[in-house]
């Protein structure tokens, strides 16, 4: 695969091929909220290659799509909304002028073979008009359940080639949740592996593609100073905190009406399926992965599912000594009163004028989860890492964090006046990406006084620059053939057979009730228990 | 206060809550002068201020900047104003730019927050979202009720906090409020493991070079100090009693001193009965009818061969503590009392974190001493 010339540092820089970027539910949330916009600031960056389109393909999710005379120009417009609205730089009127040419839109059903056939026709006819050489990377922008009716419809039609061609390649990217359990997730797997080889297939956890991700392997292994100290022997424990201000359903600020709900998807999934299996797991084998022998992406995948290999397995007793979940009440965000969980549901039905499922009517459904687990290896022996994720919390903020070991207690440590805090190195993912370090340091003056300082790095303040979208980054890797950042099968199975037991467990169980918080704090006192009676706190945020 | 809204932009740009991280970083661009560098943010701790008036707001963020020069730190200023109707809590955004070095700037944050009628209990809600983790956390509790008597708002408030401040100087039932303060010290300062918190009074902190001169005047006595002295007399300007009383707990502690009974007449004196090992001593709290609102004068009657004398501290200038012996057997001792302004206690307090053990046990035995009025 060709090299980037421009890269000096030695790393592997894979450049974008040309292709069209076929994104099916192309005019839904996922695609006018970060694909489009992704693929726009990928433009106004000159990342993209020269030959390059989008087709989207779906049934137009609003009535004024249905009823379009020009689709093209209905998804246009939807695609500057979106820009306009989401996209990290601003919408320049001649960019986009370029770029809106290259955007089209093929209205279909996914079940329907007809459709696909007018989406072939449309494609080679994107492929004539700009030198494209009939590569294709289908991004599965659509539900679950639907994977495996659009990869057969797809492999019926005739539109996958074959996984060694080079010239007009063909790949699919499958968006999370890959399967609500271990059975599904195999399922899904499998469908998709009955048109795509697995070298064709890219899972996106797009929290991988975030840059403070990525620079953890660079902080882990480029730097000198961190990986003698990455070790039970340095390290006390590692949080990984991922908080959402957003409940299920969000509101008009000005109305207090519903705006958007996310119930559909997440009543009966929870914040387990929703975030743990994969964005806090995949996250947490990047901070406890041995160090790859190279760059190459399945050398690194390999040293990733290593440590889902090694997280100790939970029995019941386990789960219920080390796992706390949580549902939100009734709370404030941001100084405005906010329904608990159970009314967001409830409510959501009633606006859709269904009845609620049984299942629903006192949902037990989990917003938020903390666990304690540990990976058995000789790098992480004894060493828990406690990791928290939770809807309404009072901020969105994910950061990874290591506290190192107390220093003995002499000098400093002995009896002082003020307990020495602990070093922190925390890894902040978002809303600003970037790292910072805190450390004792005396204060200026006569007497010998100890304070925490906290020596942070932003990415946007030290590079002078946004960093790019994760959508972004994982997009023109897909294009460029590099499967690094993206999940392997036998990740995601390894991270559901993990989680399995603790689903399984409070399957069983069938509390009636979880333990409460309202919105706008951080977590159930249940979590704060657990961590308590090892004589450690969550981290203030 | 008032039946309309205040303005908010006295205190920096009006804005929306979820919206105030934003609004920051757009005014700390916009102070920006040079985009070439990183940029700096200065801040050691968070700050957390709550008022119930808005003439206090406003002093506190006048001064704001000059706590910040001493000790950095992104501020919260919260205003809960009981008797006010309004719907929603109103915010304003501050940044502030100072020069650092030829080329360099540091950027300070602000935020104020008021919060009218039932709205006061939210406010906990909007902290958390505004806090900057990893920083340590001060609650700095500017209001005339004692921290042990303001209920649920406080605990709220100061549940991340590592220093509660308060300030007991107007202190409206001076008894009350020191009677409860003991225990509440006792009950905040224990925490869960892995955490840790203190509690300040910014007026201990001013008795500071009382107790420095106070103990250079009893070092002549040694050990037997206690057995010695037979009477002492802190004397205050109106509205400094908790500060007086505080000063005499610690003499009386200092002293080896037992209260036994004590006796109080509004307005002018609280006495107390103490056991000093043999004998009896008497501790007066006496009010002047006008001054300043601090300690004047700190009297010590005692015994020394046989003869009475006496010794008195008092402020012989505005920044001069002196000691006057009775028998003038020595030349008179002086001390000079640093000029400290508001913001110059607060700022010192916030780097100040260590339990102070000796303000622990004065508390203590102020709580005694107002027990023993109350009955």
């Amino acid at each position: 695969m060709p090299l980037d010339p421009a890269q000096t540092s030695g790393l592997k820089a894979l450049l974008p091929q040309p292709c069209v970027l076929v994104i099916f539910g192309g005019d839904g949330d996922l695609s006018w909220r970060k694909l489009l916009p992704a693929v726009y600031n990928l433009n106004m960056d000159g990342a993209l290659p020269s030959h390059f389109a989008v087709v989207c393909f779906g049934i137009a999710s609003t009535e004024e799509g249905r009823n379009a005379a020009d689709p093209d120009e209905y998804l246009r417009s939807r695609a500057r909304d979106g820009i306009q609205k989401f996209s990290r730089q601003t919408l320049v009127e001649n960019h986009w002028a370029d770029f809106s040419r290259s955007l089209f839109y093929v209205p279909g059903s996914f079940n329907d073979a007809a459709a696909y056939q007018k989406l072939k026709s449309k494609l080679a006819a994107v492929d004539a008009q700009f030198g494209i050489p009939g590569s294709r990377v289908y991004y599965l922008a659509v539900p679950p359940q639907l994977v495996d009716m659009c990869v057969a419809r797809l492999r019926d039609a005739h539109m996958v080639s074959d996984p060694a061609e080079q010239n007009a390649f063909t790949r699919v990217i499958v968006e999370k949740p890959i399967g609500r359990d271990l059975e599904t997730a195999r399922e899904i797997i499998h469908s998709v592996d009955q048109a795509f080889a697995e070298s064709q297939t890219y899972r996106i956890d797009h929290y991988l593609g975030k840059e403070t991700v990525q620079n953890l392997m660079v902080l882990r292994f480029a730097n000198s100073i961190f990986e003698p100290l990455w070790n039970q022997k340095y390290i006390d424990h590692v949080q990984i905190t991922v908080a959402e201000e957003e409940g299920v359903t969000q509101y008009d600020h000005k109305s207090g009406e519903p705006i958007a709900s996310r119930v559909g998807y997440y009543e009966g999934a929870g914040s387990l399926r929703d975030m743990v299996q994969n964005h806090i797991l995949q996250v947490l084998c990047t901070v406890a992965m041995e160090p790859p022998y190279s760059l190459d992406a399945d050398v690194v995948r390999d040293a990733k599912v290593n440590v889902l290999h090694c997280l100790r397995p939970m029995t019941p007793d386990d789960v219920r000594k080390n796992v706390v979940r949580g549902q939100y009440i009734e709370g404030d965000e941001f100084g405005e009163r906010v329904p608990g969980y159970r009314h967001e549901v409830r409510d959501f039905f009633r606006r859709a004028s269904k009845p609620v499922p049984p299942e629903s009517v006192n949902s037990t459904t989990e917003s938020y989860v903390a666990i304690r687990l540990f990976v058995d290896n000789w790098r992480w022996s004894g060493v828990p890492f406690y990791i928290r994720t939770g809807k309404r919390m009072p901020k969105r903020c994910s950061e990874v964090a290591i506290q190192f070991r107390e220093v003995p207690q002499v000098l400093f440590n002995y009896q002082p006046d003020v307990p020495l805090e602990p070093c922190v190195l925390t890894i902040k993912v978002q809303p600003e990406e970037g790292l910072s370090m805190r450390i004792a340091s005396k204060l200026p003056g006569p007497k010998v006084r100890i304070y925490p300082v906290k020596m942070e790095f932003n990415y946007a303040a030290g590079f002078g620059m946004t960093s790019p979208e994760a959508y972004e980054r994982l997009i023109l890797d897909v294009m460029a053939g590099d499967a690094t950042l993206f999940m392997r099968r036998d990740a995601v199975e390894t991270a559901w057979q993990w989680v399995m037991p603790i689903l399984e467990t409070w399957s069983r169980e069938r509390v009636l009730n979880l333990p409460e918080y309202q919105c706008g704090t951080w977590g159930p006192v249940e979590a704060d228990r657990l961590i308590h009676q090892d004589g450690r706190t969550w981290r203030t945020l | 206060m008032s039946d309309s809204a205040p303005q908010m932009d006295f205190f920096g740009v009006p804005v929306e809550l979820r919206h105030v991280e934003k609004e920051l970083t757009r005014q700390i661009l916009s102070l920006r002068t040079d985009d070439t560098g990183p940029l700096q943010k200065v801040r050691m701790s968070n700050l957390v201020v709550y008022t119930t008036s808005m003439e206090t707001a406003r002093k506190i963020a006048e001064q704001a900047p000059l706590v910040e020069a001493a000790h950095p730190a992104r501020v919260i200023l919260l205003i809960g104003d009981r008797q006010a109707k309004g719907d929603k809590i109103l915010a304003a955004a501050c940044a502030r730019s100072h020069p650092l070095g030829r080329t360099q700037q540091a950027f300070w944050e602000q935020v104020t927050l008021y919060a009218p009628g039932a709205l006061i209990e939210r406010l906990p809600f909007a902290v958390r979202s505004l806090i900057i983790g990893d920083l340590p956390i001060n609650l700095l509790w500017e209001t005339p009720t004692p921290p042990p008597l303001a209920g649920p708002l406080l605990a709220e408030l100061s549940e991340n906090a590592q220093q509660i401040i308060y300030d007991s100087l107007d202190w409206p039932d001076p008894v009350r409020g020191v009677a409860a303060t003991g225990s509440w010290l006792e009950q905040t300062e224990r925490t869960e493991a892995g955490q840790w918190r203190v509690a300040s009074d910014l007026n201990w902190r001013r008795l500071k070079f009382w107790r420095r001169l106070t103990s250079q005047a009893l070092e002549p006595l040694g050990e037997t100090a206690g057995q010695l002295i037979n009477e002492v007399i802190v004397e205050h300007g109106p509205a400094a009693v908790v500060q007086a009383w505080l000063l005499a707990a610690w003499i009386a502690r200092r002293l080896g001193w037992r209260p036994l009974g004590g006796s109080i007449q509004q307005g002018v004196e609280m006495a107390w009965r103490c056991a000093t090992g043999k004998n009896e001593a008497t501790l007066r709290v006496r009010r002047l009818a006008e001054g300043p609102p601090e300690v004047r004068v700190v009297n010590l009657t005692h015994h020394l061969d046989g003869q009475e004398n006496w010794l008195n501290l008092f402020i012989e200038s505005e920044q001069r503590l002196a000691i006057e012996l009775g028998s003038g057997g020595f030349e008179p001792r002086t001390l000079t009392l640093p000029a400290l302004s508001a913001a110059e206690v607060v700022s010192r307090q916030l780097s100040d974190r260590e339990h102070d053990p000796v303000f622990r046990e004065s508390m203590t035995l102020a709580q005694s001493l107002a027990r023993m009025v109350l009955r």
